[in-house]
C-alpha cells in the first residue's frame, strides 16, 4: 500500500527499522503469520493435535487462547489507541461474552446429556433461571453476546460521552464498573454460578470437550475471527471513518467545530470495541473450560491495557503482538518460575512506558529519533510527532 | 431538662435502678421484719408432703432478706441436701446423710442413722421453687464467681417468684458492678409483675430510665397485662414509658448508624487523602496508593516487633511510636517512585496509570516474597478494644473511635501542612496553575516530588490506622484503591474539603444501605450511585475553578 494509507494512527513511516516493527510491513507480516497459523491448523489440524508432528494439543489450545487474547487486545486498542479513550474495564465485555458462552455450553450440554450443571446442584435448583431461556441455540447465544455487550456499552458510553467524561476520570469509572460487576458475580444467588463460576462443559456443537478435533476447531475459529477482525479493522481504520476517529482523538473540539458529531463517533467505536471484546470472551471460555468472576477483576482489565501498551498503541499489529508476547511469556514462566512473573511484568511495563512511549511497534522510530537528535537535528516531522505523543496520552 | 440529662449517663441510670430496687425492698422489709428463721419449722415443712413443702420453700425465700448470715448458710446446706436427695425425714427433724454418717438437719449434731428414713419427693412445681431458693441462697452466701453466675442465670428464668427484699440484699452483696447491674435488672423485672402497684409503677419507670431494645420489648409485653385494661394510672405509666424509651431507642439506632458511617468514612478519608493530594497536583491517579497503605501497615508491624524486642513495656503504645516511622518510610518511597518513574510521565497521565500499576504489582510481590501471604499478627492495644454504652443500644466501640480520632488528627496535619507551611502554599499554587507558578519561580518539579512524598506518607498513615482493625496482608491495598478513587473523583480535584465530604457521604450511604441489602450490595449500589453522579457532574462535587479541559 502507498504511503497515503499508512496504518491508521501511525504517522508516515520513516525507512529502516520502522518498517519491520510497526510500519506497513508490520501489518502484512502479522496478518501473514496469523493466516499461516490458521492455514496450518486447518490443513494439518488433526495430525498436529494428534502429537506425532510435534505440536501437542496443549500447544494448539495455547495458540487458540493467545488468539482470543489478541482479539481482546485489538478491541481495547481500537478504543484506546485509535480513539484515545482508555478503558480499564474491558474485562467486563470479555466476561459478558464468556458468561453467555458458558451458559450456552451448559444448556447445550444439558440438552444433549441431561446433566444438570454443578452450580445448580450446589444451589439446590432444579430448573434453569428464566433468563437462561433459549440459550441452547448457538445463533441466539451469539446474538445475545452482541446485544448485551453492545447495549451495556451503549448505555454507559452514551451517558459518559454526553457529559464529556474523559481521560483519567473515564478510566477510573470503567474500572469501578468492572469491580461492581465482579462483586455482583461473586454472589451465589445471581444465577451465574457465584464465586465458583461455571465449568464442566461436556459438548460443543455435539463434539465432546477435550477431544483433539475440537481443540483444533476452536483454535482455528479463534484464528479465523482474529484474522477477520484484523483485516476488517484495517479496512475500517484506513477509511474515512478511521480518519474521523483519529481526528477525534487528536483534537475533538476542532472536529466538533467542523460540524462532526463526535458523540456518535466515539460511541460507535466504543460499542464496536465492546462487541469485539465480548466475542473474544466467547472464544476464550470454551478453550479454558471455565469461567468465574476473576475474569472481572480490575487487575485483568488493567493487564489488557498493558498488553496494548507494550505492543504499541494505535497499531493493530501492536495490540496483537503485545497480547501474544506478554501472554506467551506468562504461559512459559507459569511452570518455570511463577514467582518471577510479576517482577518481570512490572519491569517490562516500566521500561516500555519510560523508554518506548508507544510500545514495541515504535521501537524503530524511537531509535531513529535518537539518531535525529544526534545527527540531523529536529525535523519538523519529529517535532510534530513529539507534540502528538505528548498530547495523545 | 434535668430528667433528660440524667438519662445520658449509664451510671446515673444504674444508680437510679438500684435506688428503686432498694426503696421497694425497704418498703417490703418493714412488713416481714424480725422473723428469725424457724429452723425446725422449715425442716418439718420440707418433710410434710407437697403442700407444706411449697409453703416452707416460699416462706424460706421470704425470710431470706432478714435472715442472719448463719441462717443463710444453714439453709443453703439444707436446700443443697434436698436437691442432692441427701435429706431424710425422721421424727422429729430431718437428717442429712453424707457418706454413711448422719447429721441432724436442725442442730447439726451427729446422730446414728435410723432404720427406715423417708426421702422427701420434689415434684415439678416445687423443683422450680427449690432452684430459685438455691440460687438466691448462693447469691447471698457463696463467693465463688462461676456458681454466682449460674445462680443469676437460674434466677433470670423466674425472677417474679423472688421477693424484692432478697434482690435488695443480693445487690448489697454483689461482687462486681456487672453483677450488681444484672441483679438490679432482675429485681426490676420481678417488680414488674409484683402484686404491689406502686412497686410496679416504680419498676416501669426504672425500665424506661435505661432504654434499649430489650427493655422496650419488655415494656411492650405489659400492654397485654390485665391491669393495662383496668387501671388507668398503670396504662398511662406504661404508655409514657414506651413512648419515652422508644424515642431513645430510635435515637440510639440513628446515632449508631451515624457513628458507623463516620468511622467507615474516616478510614476512606485517610486512604483517599494522599491520593487526592497527588491527583489534584498532577492529574495523575497513583494506582500504587493502595500498596503504600499496605506498606504503612507493614512498617507499623516492624515497629511493633522492634518495640517488642527493645522495650516490651511500651508495646501498648507502638501505634503512636510508629507514626513518624511509617510516615517517613512511605514518604521516602513515594519520592523514590516519583524521581525514578512518575516524573517522566507528567504529560501522559494515562501512562502514569500503567506505570504506577506496575509499581503496585512490584511492591505486592516484593512484600509477598519477603513476608509471605499470611495476615500479620498485631497486638491490639487496650485503647482499641471494648467500648462503652452511651445511650440505649448505642455502643461507642474504641476501635472505631480510634479510627475517627486518627482521621481527625491526619486531617488536621494535612490541613496544617497545606495551609500553613511554605510547601503547602507551593502545592496549592502549582495545583491552581502550574505554568504560572513556574513563571514566578516556584520550583514546580521539586514541589511535585515533595507532594508525591506527602501523599504517599498520608497513605502510609492510613495503613497504620488500619493495622489494628483490619486484615494486614500483601493484597490489602487493592481492597481500598477503587473506593479511594471514587472518593477522590466524587470530591473533585484535590481539595481536602471535597475529599472529606465525599468520604463522609459515601460512608454514611454505605452504612445506611448495608442493613437493608447486605455489605456487597451496599458497595455495589454506592459505586453505581457515584458512577451516575459523575455523569451528572463530571468534575465532582467541588470542581477546580477554571475552564474545563
Amino acid at each position: 500500500m502507498s504511503a497515503a494509507t499508512t496504518p491508521a494512527g501511525a504517522l508516515p513511516a520513516s525507512p529502516g527499522l520502522v518498517r519491520r516493527f510497526g510500519g506497513d510491513g508490520g501489518f502484512r507480516t502479522v496478518t501473514a503469520l496469523v493466516a499461516a497459523g490458521l492455514a496450518a491448523i486447518l490443513v494439518f489440524g488433526g495430525a498436529l493435535a494428534g502429537g506425532p508432528l510435534g505440536l501437542s494439543p496443549y500447544l494448539v489450545n495455547l495458540v487458540g487462547q493467545l488468539a482470543a487474547f489478541a482479539l481482546l487486545a485489538l478491541a481495547l486498542d481500537l478504543i484506546w489507541g485509535f480513539a484515545g479513550i482508555l478503558s480499564l474495564g474491558h474485562g467486563l465485555y470479555f466476561a459478558i461474552g464468556g458468561y453467555i458462552a458458558a451458559m450456552h455450553l451448559l444448556k447445550h450440554g444439558f440438552a444433549v446429556s441431561g446433566v444438570v450443571p454443578d452450580f445448580m446442584q450446589f444451589m439446590g435448583w432444579s430448573e434453569f433461571p428464566a433468563f437462561w431461556w433459549g440459550l441452547e441455540s448457538f445463533p441466539y447465544a451469539l446474538l445475545l453476546v452482541v446485544l448485551v455487550s453492545g447495549t451495556v456499552a451503549f448505555l454507559f458510553g452514551y451517558v459518559s460521552f454526553r457529559s464529556k467524561v474523559g481521560g483519567v476520570y473515564f478510566a477510573i469509572i470503567t474500572q469501578a464498573l468492572v469491580y461492581v460487576a465482579m462483586l455482583l458475580m461473586f454472589r451465589n444467588d445471581t444465577g451465574f454460578g457465584g464465586n465458583n463460576g461455571m465449568t464442566g462443559f461436556s459438548v460443543i456443537f455435539g463434539f465432546p470437550v477435550g477431544s483433539a478435533g475440537l481443540t483444533v476447531g476452536l483454535t482455528a475459529a479463534s484464528l479465523a475471527v482474529l484474522l477477520t477482525a484484523l483485516l476488517g479493522l484495517r479496512w475500517l481504520m484506513t477509511g474515512r471513518y478511521g480518519r474521523l476517529v483519529l481526528a477525534c482523538r487528536d483534537d475533538e473540539v476542532r472536529l466538533r467545530t467542523l460540524g462532526y458529531r463526535t458523540l456518535w463517533l466515539k460511541l460507535s467505536v466504543w460499542c464496536l470495541s465492546a462487541v469485539l471484546a465480548a466475542v473474544a470472551g466467547m472464544l476464550y471460555v470454551p478453550q479454558v473450560g471455565i469461567i468465574n468472576p476473576r475474569l472481572l477483576s480490575p487487575e485483568l482489565s488493567i493487564e489488557i491495557a498493558v498488553w496494548v501498551a507494550i505492543g504499541g498503541r494505535g497499531y493493530l499489529t501492536g495490540a496483537v503482538l503485545g497480547a501474544i508476547f506478554v501472554n506467551a511469556l506468562k504461559f512459559w514462566l507459569a511452570t518455570r518460575a511463577p514467582e518471577l512473573w510479576p517482577f518481570i511484568l512490572s519491569g517490562l511495563v516500566v521500561l516500555v512506558v519510560l523508554l518506548l512511549p508507544n510500545g514495541f511497534s515504535d521501537a524503530g522510530r524511537e531509535i531513529s529519533r535518537l539518531g535525529d537528535r544526534r545527527g540531523r537535528g529536529r525535523t519538523l516531522e519529529s517535532l510534530r510527532r513529539t507534540l502528538l505523543r505528548e498530547r495523545g496520552a | 431538662m434535668q430528667k433528660f440529662l440524667d438519662r445520658w449517663g449509664r451510671l446515673a441510670a444504674a444508680v437510679f435502678l438500684i435506688a428503686v430496687a432498694g426503696f421497694s425492698g425497704a418498703a417490703r422489709a418493714q412488713g416481714t421484719d424480725a422473723a428469725a428463721l424457724d429452723r425446725p419449722g422449715f425442716v418439718a415443712g420440707l418433710c410434710g408432703g407437697a403442700g407444706p413443702m411449697a409453703q416452707a420453700i416460699a416462706g424460706g425465700l421470704e425470710s431470706l432478706a432478714a435472715a442472719s448470715p448463719e441462717d443463710v448458710t444453714w439453709m443453703a446446706g439444707i436446700v443443697a441436701a434436698l436437691g442432692a436427695r441427701q435429706l431424710r425425714c425422721v421424727e422429729p427433724g430431718g437428717l442429712i446423710l453424707t457418706a454413711g454418717a448422719a447429721t441432724d438437719a436442725v442442730t447439726g449434731a451427729t446422730v446414728s442413722p435410723p432404720g427406715s428414713p423417708r426421702t422427701p419427693v420434689l415434684n415439678l412445681r416445687s423443683r422450680g421453687a427449690v432452684e430459685n431458693l438455691e440460687a438466691a441462697l448462693t447469691l447471698l452466701s457463696s463467693r465463688d464467681a462461676p456458681s454466682r453466675q449460674r445462680a443469676l442465670a437460674l434466677l433470670s428464668r423466674r425472677p417474679d417468684a423472688v421477693p424484692p427484699t432478697v434482690f435488695a440484699r443480693a445487690t448489697d452483696l454483689a461482687a462486681t458492678t456487672a453483677e450488681r447491674d444484672a441483679i438490679a435488672e432482675l429485681s426490676v423485672i420481678a417488680a414488674l409483675s409484683s402484686p404491689d402497684m406502686p412497686a410496679r409503677l416504680a419498676a416501669i419507670a426504672g425500665l424506661a430510665a435505661e432504654p434499649n431494645r430489650r427493655t422496650l420489648l419488655r415494656l411492650e409485653t405489659l400492654r397485654e397485662d390485665p391491669a393495662y385494661g383496668t387501671d388507668t394510672a398503670f396504662r398511662d405509666t406504661v404508655d409514657a414509658a414506651i413512648a419515652d424509651s422508644s424515642f431513645w431507642v430510635k435515637l440510639s439506632s440513628v446515632l449508631s448508624v451515624a457513628y458507623n458511617g463516620i468511622s467507615y468514612a474516616s478510614i476512606l478519608f485517610i486512604a483517599a487523602l494522599g491520593l487526592a493530594v497527588i491527583f489534584g497536583l498532577m492529574g495523575v491517579i497513583n494506582l500504587a496508593q493502595g500498596e503504600f497503605i499496605m506498606l504503612g501497615a507493614y512498617t507499623a508491624f516492624m515497629v511493633q516487633e522492634g518495640v517488642r524486642s527493645v522495650a516490651p513495656g511500651l508495646i501498648d503504645f507502638y501505634l503512636i511510636i510508629a507514626v513518624p516511622f511509617v510516615f517517613l518510610v512511605t514518604a521516602l518511597l513515594g519520592i523514590l517512585v516519583e524521581a525514578t518513574i512518575v516524573r517522566h510521565l507528567y504529560r501522559r497521565p494515562l501512562m502514569t496509570l500503567l506505570a504506577t500499576w506496575a509499581v503496585s504489582l512490584f511492591l505486592i510481590n516484593l512484600v509477598r516474597v519477603t513476608f509471605g501471604t499470611q495476615n500479620l499478627q498485631f497486638v491490639t492495644p487496650s485503647y482499641v478494644t471494648g467500648g462503652f454504652t452511651l445511650v440505649g443500644d448505642f455502643i461507642v466501640t474504641y476501635n472505631r473511635l480510634f479510627a475517627i480520632v486518627f482521621a481527625a488528627a491526619v486531617l488536621a496535619l494535612a490541613w496544617f501542612v497545606l495551609q500553613r507551611t511554605g510547601l503547602g502554599l507551593n502545592i496549592r499554587t502549582v495545583t491552581q496553575n502550574r505554568d504560572m507558578a513556574g513563571c514566578i519561580g516556584i520550583p514546580t518539579r521539586r514541589v511535585d516530588r515533595l507532594a508525591f512524598g506527602l501523599g504517599s506518607g498520608l497513605a502510609g498513615l492510613a495503613g497504620l490506622a488500619l493495622a489494628p482493625i483490619y486484615n494486614v496482608n500483601p493484597l490489602m491495598g487493592t481492597n481500598f484503591i477503587i473506593e479511594s478513587f471514587m472518593v477522590v473523583v466524587l470530591g473533585g480535584v484535590g481539595t481536602i474539603g471535597g475529599t472529606l465530604i465525599a468520604s463522609l457521604g459515601i460512608g454514611q450511604i454505605n452504612v445506611m444501605i448495608e442493613p437493608l441489602y447486605g455489605a456487597v450490595a451496599a458497595k455495589v449500589i454506592v459505586l453505581l450511585l457515584i458512577i451516575a453522579f459523575i455523569q451528572w457532574r463530571p468534575e465532582g462535587l467541588f470542581p477546580a475553578p477554571g475552564r474545563r479541559k
